[in-house]
């Protein structure tokens, strides 16, 4: 009973401020600080605003590239890492420390000056490689520039997840699986994929969202891209306006759709 | 080079001051003093021309593309006139705030801002053409600017050599901002700011994230130059500024937000937003500060690499057309140095004490210099009060 | 056999190529960059320019007190964080029907979906003049000024950090297997001794995985401070923010980040130790 209130009180906790994100979303005087009565207008200004979808569509691209490459190059290193002994598991096992352990926010920096300074080298080489009267491509910070910055630390967030699994995960499974002549491959899909999965899934999630919310990398090595967070970032800067509590309210509705759908056909299959 | 800027113009700024008094005791006319500064040149041919600059629209056909990106100040447009050039061209502006030119600068320095429009102010111009960030400005394509229209003594940064990088957008002063209702006595100079601040105001005074104001700001309260970059006496600065951190609400140049909702009783303040904050709130007052402070004009640049150059022409010319910079005025409430748009005024807006604050008040101001954009040690005195 | 050796190699080279690309392109050579960068000079107009002095390390003082703040702000965050999260995991995991889990345990993560910075604007809100003040001040408790201090960044850094808790600790009590606790109450076991014996240590991967990424997310944290504490609560993020969007001075950005490296490796390996070594250990005598 006692945990019972208290989750709720927690829940609570979570969601008044997304409650006041959603009223105010519904204001519709121009500061979002008073609220002057309800009006929808903002839901029609932020959807009309180009700039609001194309910064949710590079956010969905970005955290979508990202976690889809981080749960498969992160699983795969996971898998492969158990068979791996000796220095060269000591120095991935520091690799993946290291990039989890340093602040996006060093990343982010490290990975401008980084880029910065091999495209200032590479673009003249490029110029020079280049036939005459094409125009030769130019490297410069991009979609591509926050995708791979995302996924090191993604990427090794996975490969936490799923060896944490992997340790925990019944052997005696497998074992029997080999004793009856599986092939290692048939052992893979059948046992430890499904065993593995909750991991995977998590990573996969865990990913996505970290990548979706991420201001501070993205800030620094977008360049002239921008991102939801970093839409959101300046529309605060120059004076809220409730088009952001829109932005967010919509952002949240859609989320929470995703979630019901989920759920019901995970209840529809269960009944099966 | 703020020296110059006053050298070069035909309009000296003393004269300018000058005149002002003259006008504030009323010992002139609005007329003779728009005239005499120059405010109020091309007042004449205005009836003439006005029909054709009024309705020329911001551009005939919809080839500008269906994007623009703006970087600029907090509270410095009329979202009205955004959604109209929005509307008449189908180009869609994304605005970005910034709190300094040092910020502004940082951004472009780091390359790909994918930036077309942005606001410097007047003592930054030399530094970006010197740096290849900004293009020359081709007028012919600005068919609204008219440079005999406005004061020489704001406009005159945006050349450069000879050449014309940037037009001027407003002219302001930066003072202090307060609210009477919650203070006892009214702040009148940067000392009283700061006394204030760890006095009766403490927990509830604003400072900008910007170092020639705050920088400024604690010099002038110390009786040194506005401008200074003498170590010894910016160490006075930064000594004074920390000393005050632990009694500060806030240090950010967005400090709207904090004066309305009542958090915060005392600020640095640019006059337009002084107006903004008296006209809804008028308890709040603003000030010049009798130990000085800063003057200044914004303008309006295209960046080297901006991608969206006749977007950015037309928006450009859309904002300077004299009756879209009027309701400009009525949102942002900065005078413009245009007396095309002066004309257009209602007539007790030459006598709005925030705009056009006493002349003895306005002799102590000085325009910011070029090398306090670049000065080392100025940046690292703000970067080190606020990580103090 | 050798056969079989070889192409097992293989597939571990092969999944492990990817992986170590990327650690060497986005994680090494920017790191080694930064490193050189820390012993240039910054240029008069700002930037960097190519030298070899200590001149940035030596004054790496003057962010004593962002330092300070970032390892007072990052310990005792995630502690609270950890303790308002811990019981809401085990709720879910151990006390929730299966029916409902799924959902509970989405509606934690789902606030991560609208942005962290929208969020910590709502508290802006909540804690500014309009918000609990005037509420205080509605019953007689008057000038009370909760935002721009830091219990205001430190009820954003929980509120923000809280679903990045709950979600390891939930994995690692979720794999608890129910009949060790029947096993332990079936013995005279007390809820509680249970809880001490089997519940806790097993979770412990989970809130040390939980601990982690906060305190990793908490050292380089800049949204947080810039929002809730107005400009002046400034951790090592912000003055890194600072050092390169508005000073301009990348060499002296290095070296600060270089330092927040360097004290993040100290700190985490400690805690590693402290923890996660302790933590395995129990694990492997309960197999």
């Amino acid at each position: 009973m006692i945990m019972r209130l208290y989750s709720a009180t927690v829940y609570l906790f979570l969601y008044v401020p997304i409650g006041i994100i959603v009223l105010f979303s519904f204001n519709s005087g121009r500061h979002a600080s008073d609220f002057e009565g309800l009006s929808l207008k903002w839901y029609g200004k932020a959807l009309d605003n180009p700039f609001v979808l194309e910064s949710l569509n590079t956010s969905l691209i970005i955290a979508l590239s990202a976690a889809c490459l981080s749960s498969l190059m992160g699983t795969g290193a996971a898998l492969a890492l158990q068979r791996v002994r000796g220095p060269l598991k000591t120095l991935f096992d520091s690799l993946i420390y290291i990039s989890i352990m340093i602040p996006g926010i060093v990343i982010g920096i490290a990975t401008l000056v980084a880029l910065v300074t091999v495209f200032d080298l590479l673009n003249p080489m490029l110029a020079t490689l280049w036939p005459e009267g094409v125009k030769p491509p130019k490297l410069r910070l991009g979609l591509a520039s926050v995708i791979a910055a995302h996924t090191l630390f993604t990427m090794s967030l996975v490969i936490v997840l799923v060896r944490a699994r992997i340790a925990g995960m019944d052997r005696s499974l497998i074992e029997a699986s080999e004793d009856l002549y599986a092939t290692p491959l048939r052992t893979f899909i059948q046992i430890t994929l499904p065993q593995l999965f909750p991991a995977i899934l998590a990573g996969f999630l865990l990913s996505f969202t970290f990548s979706f919310d991420d201001f501070i990398i993205s800030f620094f090595v977008a360049g002239s891209n921008t991102t939801l967070p970093i839409y959101v970032f300046s529309s605060i800067r120059r004076g809220i306006t409730p088009e952001v509590n829109a932005i967010g309210t919509i952002v949240l509705a859609v989320s929470l759709t995703l979630l019901i759908f989920a759920q019901v056909l995970l209840q529809r299959r269960d009944k099966r | 080079m703020s020296k110059d800027y006053k050298d070069n113009a035909p309009i000296t700024a003393k004269k300018f001051m000058e005149e002002f008094r003259r006008y504030q005791k009323g010992s002139v006319s609005r007329r003779h003093f728009m005239g005499v500064t120059g405010l109020g040149t091309a007042m004449a041919v205005m009836g003439s021309a006005m029909p054709g600059l009024m309705s020329s629209p911001a551009h005939a056909s919809g080839d500008l593309g269906d994007r623009l990106i703006f970087s600029t100040w907090p509270n410095y447009h009329n979202p009205a006139n955004m959604e109209n050039f929005t509307g008449d061209t189908g180009v869609n502006i994304q605005i970005n705030a910034f709190g300094s030119n040092e910020e502004m600068l940082a951004k472009l320095q780091a390359g790909a801002t994918g930036w077309d429009v942005f606001v410097p102010t007047n003592y930054t111009i030399s530094n970006y053409v010197e740096l290849d960030l900004i293009q020359e400005l081709d007028l012919s394509r600005l068919p609204n600017h008219d440079p005999s229209s406005q004061s020489p003594m704001f406009s005159n940064p945006a050349t450069v050599d000879g050449k014309v990088y940037a037009v001027l957008k407003n002219w302001g002063h930066t003072g202090i901002a307060y609210n009477s209702a919650k203070l006892s006595k009214a702040p009148t100079s940067w000392k009283d700011f700061f006394d204030m601040t760890m006095g009766e105001g403490s927990g509830h005074t604003i400072v900008h994230d910007y170092q020639l104001t705050t920088i400024g700001g604690a010099l002038c309260a110390l009786g040194y130059s506005f401008n200074s970059v003498d170590a010894g006496e910016l160490a006075k600065a930064e000594k004074l500024l920390i000393d005050s951190k632990p009694h500060l609400f806030a240090i950010t140049s967005d400090y709207q937000p904090g004066m309305r909702s009542g958090d915060a009783w005392m600020t640095i303040c640019w006059n337009g937003d002084g107006l903004q904050l008296n006209n809804d709130i008028p308890e709040i007052k603003y000030t010049l500060a009798t130990d000085g402070g800063e003057i200044w004009s914004d303008f309006y640049c295209i960046p080297k690499d901006a991608e969206h150059v006749d977007a950015a022409y037309a928006f450009i010319n859309y904002l300077l057309d004299p009756k879209v910079q009027v309701l400009e005025f009525e949102s942002h409430g900065y005078a413009t140095g245009d007396s095309r748009v002066d004309a257009l005024l209602p007539p007790e807006t030459a006598e709005n004490e925030i705009l056009f604050p006493a002349a003895e008040l306005m002799n102590g101001l000085e325009f910011g210099a070029a090398a306090t954009l670049t000065d080392p040690l100025r940046a690292e005195v703000i970067a080190r009060f606020k990580s103090a | 056999m050798a056969n079989e050796n070889n192409r097992s190699g293989l597939l571990t080279g092969a999944l492990l190529a990817p992986a170590t690309a990327w650690f060497l392109i986005m994680l090494i050579m920017p790191l080694i960059v930064v490193a050189i960068f820390s012993f240039g000079e910054r240029s008069p107009v700002g930037g960097y320019v190519a030298s070899f002095t200590f001149d940035q390390y030596a004054n790496l003082p003057s962010r004593f007190a962002a330092f300070r703040n970032t390892l007072t702000f990052a310990p005792f965050g995630t502690l609270a964080s950890l303790l308002i999260a811990y019981p809401l995991a085990y709720f879910l995991a151990v006390k929730v029907s299966a029916r409902w889990k799924l959902l509970l345990l989405v509606l934690v993560i789902v606030p991560f979906w609208t942005s962290l910075l929208i969020r910590t604007y709502a508290w802006i809100f909540i804690l500014g003049g309009k918000g609990i003040p005037a509420m205080l001040a509605f019953i007689g408790i008057d000038d009370v000024r909760l935002i721009n201090t830091p219990f205001a960044v430190m009820v954003g850094i929980i509120y923000g950090y809280l679903p990045l808790m709950v979600f390891p600790i939930y994995v690692s009590l979720d794999k608890l297997d129910k009949r060790l606790l029947e096993a332990s109450s079936d013995l005279g076991g007390t809820p509680f001794r249970s809880f001490l014996q089997i519940t806790l240590p097993l979770s412990m991967p989970g809130m040390a995985t939980g601990c982690m990424l906060v305190f990793i997310l908490l050292m380089g944290e800049f949204l947080i401070p810039a929002f809730l504490g107005g400009g002046k609560i400034f951790f090592v993020g912000n003055a890194l923010v600072d050092l390169f969007l508005q000073s301009r001075n990348w060499p002296f950005g290095s070296a600060v980040a270089i330092m927040l490296v360097i004290v993040m490796l100290i700190t985490v390996t400690l805690y590693m130790r402290l923890t996660v070594g302790k933590s395995t250990g129990r694990d492997e005598s309960l197999m």
